[in-house]
């Protein structure tokens, strides 16, 4: 594929996806905020699903050795990023799917907050180029490199590789632990649903 | 049209991207955000500052700038496909956040998102829509930070709050 083909198609997708979140309301911040503060559910649950049928999906195309798996070291910097990057999430009030999202519903707050991402990416080069930590994808090597911090590489396909087991075994089992999640937080939703009913009822019967 | 009206559910939305997104997986790699928000910094950074900026080495070695990166469109594309969406539900209008306190949150909160994308080469939506159904072992460590975080970052916005 040329590369204007593939932005082409990037932008296809993009869009779907845009008009998609801004019509359902979805927020990946909110899954995960909703769920800490509120004990409410709503994108929770949308993400599950999604989790579900990208497990099936792309580790039966990696049995078949389809698909483009993500490949790069990780370690403690994947960690710490995603840790500082949750209290920015939710302090921001938005990920860096619905800052775009909000934005072109004509949010000003979160067109600032992708401003300052920028500005944070921008900062993080600059200390990158000081230490030069975590190591660059040319040096990464896929084996653990434990004075860089790094863990190396590893995902269903190299499981396959490493245990002659196909990839999709392994994400059926990822499957039903999501699943099991799923079905936890509807029953959960069931009881606070009960839970509410009885309390108005009581509450009509005293007035 | 009807699609306009109601909101819409959430669960069939994300089904409906996962679906999607299994194409994009198959095409280029799956939906990521990040990627494209660093290639744009970097662009904006070579136009205020030329040829200088191959002095410091991140954009020499690390991202090299350069427009034609797929993952820049998917974020192009969100914003348009949310406009779009936005103006035909009459949703769309200015919002601008009025008190201090949240400009300041804002703010912090971009720059924690910026910064810890770079540090670990994923933003939260490669870590639930590709890490981890990749099963990458990054994904793991990825959740539990995004988690820990959300956590904490939970913690200060209450206390921002309650003032």
């Amino acid at each position: 594929m040329t590369p204007v083909v593939e932005c082409l198609v990037a932008f296809l997708f993009g869009s779907v996806v845009g008009l998609l979140m801004q019509r359902s309301r979805f927020c990946n911040t909110a899954a995960l905020r909703d769920a800490i503060m509120f004990k409410t559910y709503r994108n929770t649950k949308a993400m599950l699903m999604a989790m579900m049928i990208l497990t099936v999906g792309f580790t039966g195309f990696m049995s078949l050795g389809a698909g483009h798996p993500m490949r790069f070291d990780v370690g403690l910097n994947t960690f710490a990023g995603l840790f500082l990057f949750g209290i920015g999430m939710v302090l921001a009030g938005a990920c860096t799917v619905s800052t775009w999202v909000k934005t072109g519903e004509g949010n000003l707050g979160t067109l600032w907050a992708l401003l300052f991402t920028f500005v944070g990416m921008f900062l993080f080069s600059l200390v990158w180029s000081w230490n030069w930590w975590p190591p660059a994808p040319q040096s990464m090597t896929g084996e653990p490199n434990l004075p860089a911090l790094q863990l190396g590489f590893a995902n269903a396909q190299t499981l396959q590789e490493k245990l002659g087991v196909p990839a999709l075994v392994f994400g059926l089992v990822q499957f039903a632990v999501l699943l099991a999640l799923y079905r936890a937080i509807l029953r959960r939703e069931r009881a606070q649903h009960e839970k509410h009913a009885q309390h108005q009822k009581e509450a009509s019967e005293t007035a | 049209m009807e699609f306009f009206r109601k909101t819409l559910d959430p669960v069939f939305a994300l089904a409906a991207i996962a679906v999607l997104d299994i194409f994009l997986f198959l095409l280029l790699g799956a939906w990521t955000v990040g990627g494209g928000e660093t290639m744009m910094t970097g662009l904006l950074a070579q136009a205020v500052l030329g040829e200088d900026l191959m002095r410091i080495p991140f954009w020499n070695i690390v991202f090299r700038p350069h427009a034609d990166y797929w993952k820049i469109y998917i974020s192009f594309g969100m914003f348009f496909g949310a406009f779009v969406g936005a103006v035909l539900s009459k949703e769309f209008y200015w919002r601008v956040p009025r008190r201090a306190s949240e400009w300041l949150m804002i703010t912090l909160g971009g720059l924690l998102m910026g910064f810890g994308i770079r540090l670990a080469y994923i933003c939260n939506v490669s870590t639930f829509f590709g890490l981890l159904p990749e099963m990458n072992l990054g994904g793991y460590l990825a959740m539990s930070g995004i988690l820990a975080g959300a956590w904490v970052g939970s913690v200060i916005y209450k206390k921002i709050l309650e003032g």
